[in-house]
Formats: structure tokens, C-alpha cells, sequence
């Protein structure tokens, strides 16, 4: 007993080490998002072609749908946005693209020339929607099922790996239904 | 020669200087409760992007998103509860560096105390062993 009190430091320090090793391996950047099961926000914001046009959650009607925020500015943003062509192209789900603190020339320029992947794009200049979604970083996805609840949140681009582990049961659930 | 190279180095290190000072956004307050409030708020809150540091000490684009939101909050006369339960609602209890005493924090509040209690009980029981 007398020798396993004083070997109790050791296991102490072994314990903290073996706790302190698993976080090293975690991701920090993905928080966890409060909004997961909660319904998209409500939001009144000009259209990205064109600043006449307003967008409300009400033209979010597509479902399931995953919500993308991007800019021009963010690198992330273009390693994604072959995937995103993918999502509408093969008609996996419908994307609606949040443009976040950008400049709109230079995001209907980038559209046109590498494609156009959303079905609507949100022109948020301020970030005022994506406060209200806890965005902290462009590239962040939101996968919003066919009730309008959102489901999960990716910060980060989106690759096959990401869509596979974290978006792909959602649909699959979706279908099962 | 000597003293017109120590100048031209001063010089240089006194331009960079203003150079290197940021154009800080200016929050003007009418009410000095009002701005005591944003004060203490930025020092209380956490920016989620540049994780080591407050809304105070940020300009990462999204602290200076978030500042904006809590000058508009307090300026709508909203109090400190008030302002934290509306970030939290939208962030998780990442962004305040006090989190409340609730299940997913239980391990946080509690684990100091109950290594406290362990190394008490070790020396009491060594100490009557002897």
C-alpha cells in the first residue's frame, strides 16, 4: 500500500501526460456549434447578383440544403469550391452560398469565371447573418435538413473526407424517411 | 557620420512606429455606465477565431465584427447579462471566459477541487501511516 502511495506521483504525471497527448491530436478550430438543432435565423439580406432583390429564410426552401460561407479573400474557400460544383452538379443537395465581409465585384467575378455552384447567393457586407450563426471563419458549411433544422457545421473547406464523416447521414437518413 | 546614422535609426524606428499603430475602430458612448459596460464586456469575452485572446486584444476581423455588435447592444441599453446570454446563444459558452457552473462544464469547475481533496487525503494518510 505504502509503496503504491509513492508511486501515485508517477501514475499522477502519467494521467496528465496521456490526457494532455489526446487533445494535441484534437482539432481546435472545429467548435461546437450552439445552433445545431435549432432552426436556420430569421435574416433580411440583399441578394449577391443583385442588391434590389432581398433574401429572407423563406427562400431557403430547397431541402435538404447546406448553407456554404465564403469570400474571395479566403484561401480554404477556392480548395473547396470544386467540391461545392460537385454538391450541384450531381444534384447531391442544394447549395446556398452566404458571401461573407466581401466585395461583390470581385465575388460575381470569381463565380463567373471558376462556376456558380449556389442557388442562391446572400450578400452579408457586415456579417450580421453570420453572427447570428456563429461564424468565426470563412470557409464554414451548414447542413440544414428537409425540416430547415440544422443538423451540423463544419468550419474549414469541405472535401469528400468531411462531407463522408460528418454531412452524408443526414441525407441518407433523409431518404429513409 | 556616427550621430547621422544614430539619428536616421531613431528616425526610422519612431516612423514605424506610427506606422505600426492600427486605426482602431472608435466606439463613442454618451452614457459613462454605458461605456464602463463595453469596457468590462471586451475584457470578458473570448475571440473565437484567435482563441488565446480577448475581444479587447483582437482585431481579427471577427472581434471587430463582435465589438461592433456589443457597442450596438450596449448603446440599446442592454446589461451585461443581457449581452453575454445573446453571444452565447450564438457562440457557446466558448466566448465567455467564465462559463456557467452546467453538465458539459462540470468537469472544468470541478476538477480543481477534487485534485485538491486527492492531494489533501494523500498527505493526511501518509502523515497517520508514519
Amino acid at each position: 500500500m505504502k509503496n503504491l502511495l509513492n508511486l501515485l506521483p508517477l501514475i499522477a504525471f502519467v494521467i496528465l501526460i496521456a490526457v494532455l497527448y489526446s487533445f494535441l491530436t484534437q482539432d481546435n478550430d472545429q467548435l461546437e456549434s450552439v445552433l445545431v438543432d435549432q432552426s436556420v435565423p430569421e435574416f433580411r439580406l440583399p441578394s449577391l447578383e443583385n442588391p434590389e432583390i432581398t433574401i429572407s429564410k423563406s427562400n431557403i426552401n430547397k431541402l435538404p440544403a447546406v448553407i456554404n460561407v465564403w469570400a474571395t479573400w479566403c484561401i480554404a474557400c477556392k480548395v473547396e469550391h470544386p467540391f461545392l460544383m460537385k454538391l450541384k452538379e450531381e444534384s447531391i443537395v442544394t447549395v446556398y452560398g452566404l458571401n461573407y465581409k466581401d466585395n461583390r465585384r470581385k465575388a460575381l467575378d470569381l463565380l463567373k469565371k471558376d462556376g456558380n455552384p449556389f442557388e442562391l447567393s446572400i450578400f452579408d457586407e457586415h456579417g450580421k447573418l453570420a453572427i447570428d450563426l456563429g461564424v468565426y471563419g470563412a470557409p464554414e458549411t451548414f447542413f440544414i435538413d428537409k425540416t430547415g433544422i440544422i443538423r451540423e457545421r463544419h468550419v474549414g473547406a469541405l472535401t469528400t473526407k468531411v462531407w463522408k464523416e460528418k454531412f452524408e447521414r443526414f441525407l441518407n437518413e433523409d431518404n429513409d424517411v | 557620420m556616427f550621430r547621422k546614422l544614430l539619428t536616421i535609426f531613431f528616425a526610422t524606428f519612431i516612423f514605424g512606429l506610427t506606422l505600426a499603430e492600427e486605426p482602431n475602430e472608435v466606439y463613442p458612448f454618451e452614457d459613462s455606465i454605458h461605456e464602463e459596460r463595453f469596457l468590462s464586456l471586451l475584457n470578458e469575452l473570448r475571440c473565437p477565431k484567435c482563441q488565446g485572446s480577448n475581444l479587447a486584444g483582437s482585431n481579427a476581423p471577427i472581434a471587430i465584427d463582435l465589438k461592433r455588435e456589443v457597442y450596438r447592444l450596449v448603446k440599446l441599453g442592454k446589461t451585461e447579462k443581457e449581452v453575454k446570454t445573446y453571444l452565447v446563444d450564438r457562440y457557446g459558452n466558448f466566448i465567455v471566459y467564465d462559463p456557467p457552473f452546467e453538465s458539459d462544464t462540470y468537469a472544468l469547475w470541478l476538477a480543481p477541487l477534487i485534485i485538491f481533496l486527492i492531494t489533501i487525503s494523500v498527505i493526511l494518510f501518509r502523515r497517520f501511516s508514519n
